[in-house]
């Protein structure tokens, strides 16, 4: 198994896709629909990588991050959003530590190269971006 | 001495004594023979200390100025010398010490011979009749000082008929008519006549009817553009009431206005970006999932004609998502920020842009002529695009009928990147060439004459150039110049 993942989007379809395509790279993939649900089973569970949307019901994805960040400083955080390129997010989500940003609107085969090249940066043991 | 005369002469004192005017009698070398009560009232003296004194020392008692004291020796010598009456003027010092001015009359008393024996010398106190004067002559250049330093306001004043009477110098910078040339003119030269309201004829019946007017409008300069005010005019009337004219007041408020199409249109871009980024996320997420998908599905062993289109509703999607990425990019109104911009990966990025900006259905090819290699200017990418854009959209609008748009760019003289689109539209006349720049100029009838006056600003912030050359029926060519890194 390349990574062990959780993945965090609360649409159906989006989380089964990215179900689909991280287990077609040879990933392990744990799927919830919010905030609060992946903070429960980061409490349960361990995973190399988690991949989290940033636009979520209840707790934001943002919210989130910042939450793992408070007891975990190493585990990679990926965040993933449809609102494509956005400036104030990406500093937002650096500001609060994640270790890379993807966005919806990239063609399918870049997202997994991209997840791919921030999982394997961030494993490696290069220090979260600040 | 006869009874009758001792009266006369009694009467004759009473008379002088009881007069507002000094009156002095002096013998040829200034001394004074007779005195009268205001002249002791005035000096402060009593009758003994002025008698047989010299009218100098008492009416320059205390005040040590030769020039006055010479001026009134003079003014005696001539008197008789030449015999003749003097009237003068001069300031003394009452009792109080306070300044007096005096209308002096010096006659001299001749004999029988001719000669003179001695003067009467009649002064009256004219001190509060000068200073009434002054009070009003100071008015007067107050209200003319005020009036010229209202260079904000228009301010002008016409008579019943509506001739101006009056041009204040906030209206001459305002209005650009020269007091001299426009006085005794028909106000109505300055006044909109495209609406009935703004029609000086409606104005005046108001401020009859009403004593009152206030109406934002505008008003017409010498070279005949229009000016942005709030006007107000009411009556003139003098200090009995009488009806003499009607005064207007304008001001200036076009800055205003600009400011607040340049606040509407801030908003209203503000207001697009997030309502574009609210779509593109809801967009986005259901075409990640049908690309995605597509992608998937690709990879199983199906037939050909299958995996064909499963890559065009992959390829499609991928369209769809790159639109969508274009209007994020293009609605995010971020902060400028200068830094190396490439103008033909601009023009190239804003081209395809361009077919989707609500355009007439024309046909209408596009040439493009981009120099390879030219160096980065330094701006502001979204910036520099809207103003590309803002041309490109122009071109297309000013070609009813279809057209060719050519974009070049080039280098001048290796420091400037000069970029040129060019339509072959109606084109412009000749004598508005020079506005076209400015705020709210259209021809549309639904713009609001702001898209070249934005692109002007940018280019000027860009310290670079926009220039429009136009041929009526022909087409314009707008040429811009920036300057390389």
């Amino acid at each position: 198994m390349l990574y062990k993942v959780l993945v965090v989007d609360d649409e159906v379809p989006v989380r089964d896709l990215l179900n689909d395509l991280l287990r077609r790279e040879d990933c392990g993939v744990s799927t919830c629909g919010s905030g609060e649900d992946a903070l429960e089973i980061l409490k349960k569970d361990s995973f190399d990588v988690v991949l989290l949307d940033i636009k979520l019901p209840g707790m934001s994805g943002l919210e989130v991050l910042k939450n793992i960040r408070d007891t975990d400083k190493n585990l990679p955080v990926i965040m993933i959003t449809g609102f494509g390129y956005n400036e104030d997010l990406i500093s937002k989500s650096k500001e609060f530590g994640c270790s890379g940003y993807i966005g919806k609107n990239m063609p399918v085969a870049q997202i997994i190269t991209t997840f791919k090249q921030f999982a394997k940066n961030a494993k490696v043991g290069e220090e979260p971006a600040k | 001495m006869c009874p009758a005369i001792n009266e006369a002469k009694g009467m004759l004192y009473g008379l002088l004594d009881n007069t507002g005017v000094i009156v002095i009698y002096l013998d040829i070398s200034g001394n004074i023979i007779f005195c009268n009560k205001k002249t002791e009232k005035l000096t402060g003296l009593g009758h003994e200390d002025i008698i047989g004194a010299n009218w100098l020392k008492v009416l320059y008692r205390g005040d040590n100025s030769i020039i006055k004291q010479d001026m009134f020796r003079a003014v005696l010598d001539e008197c008789v010398k030449n015999k003749r009456e003097k009237d003068f003027e001069g300031i003394i010092l009452d009792s109080d010490r306070n300044e007096r001015i005096i209308s002096w009359n010096l006659t001299p008393v001749l004999t029988a011979n001719s000669q003179v024996e001695a003067n009467i010398l009649i002064g009256h106190d004219i001190t509060k009749i000068r200073e009434a004067g002054n009070s009003a002559k100071n008015i007067d250049q107050t209200l003319k000082d005020i009036l010229s330093s209202l260079k904000e306001y228009a301010l002008y004043v016409t008579n019943l008929e509506g001739n101006i009477t009056y041009f204040g110098m906030g209206s001459e910078i305002m209005l650009g008519w020269n007091k001299k040339e426009i006085v005794f003119k028909h106000a109505d030269i300055l006044h909109n006549n495209d609406s009935i309201e703004n029609k000086l004829d409606f104005i005046l019946e108001q401020v009859r009817s009403l004593g009152k007017y206030e109406k934002e409008t505008s008003l017409i300069t010498k070279s005949g553009d229009a000016v942005s005010v709030i006007l107000t005019a009411n009556k003139f009337l003098d200090s009995e009431g009488k009806h003499l004219g009607y005064i207007f007041i304008a001001k200036d408020i076009s800055e205003r206005r600009k400011l607040e199409y340049q606040a509407f249109q801030s908003e209203k871009l503000a207001a697009l970006g997030l309502l574009s980024a609210g779509i593109a996320h809801e967009i986005n997420n259901p075409l990640l999932v049908i690309s995605g998908r597509s992608a998937l599905l690709m990879k199983e062993k199906l037939d050909q004609k299958i995996i064909n289109d499963l890559d065009l509703i992959g390829s499609q999607a991928e369209r769809i998502q790159k639109m969508v990425d274009r209007i994020l990019k293009f609605a995010q109104k971020t902060k400028p920020s200068f830094e190396p911009v490439d103008v033909n990966e601009a023009i190239e990025f804003i081209l395809p842009f361009a077919q989707y900006s609500n355009l007439p259905d024309i046909k209408v090819e596009i040439i493009k002529d981009l120099a390879k290699d030219i160096p980065m200017v330094k701006g502001d990418m979204h910036q520099l695009q809207e103003v590309f854009l803002n041309l490109i959209i122009n071109a297309y609008q000013s070609m009813p009928k279809g057209g060719i748009i050519k974009i070049t760019t080039g280098s001048l003289n290796n420091l400037f990147a000069l970029i040129q689109i060019k339509d072959t539209g109606i084109g412009i006349p000749a004598e508005n060439l020079k506005d076209v720049f400015m705020p709210f100029y259209t021809t549309k009838n639904d713009g609001k004459g702001l898209g070249l006056s934005i692109c002007h600003n940018i280019i000027k912030n860009h310290n670079g150039s926009i220039e429009l050359d136009s041929q009526l029926g022909q087409g314009s060519t707008f040429t811009i110049k920036l300057p390389f890194i």
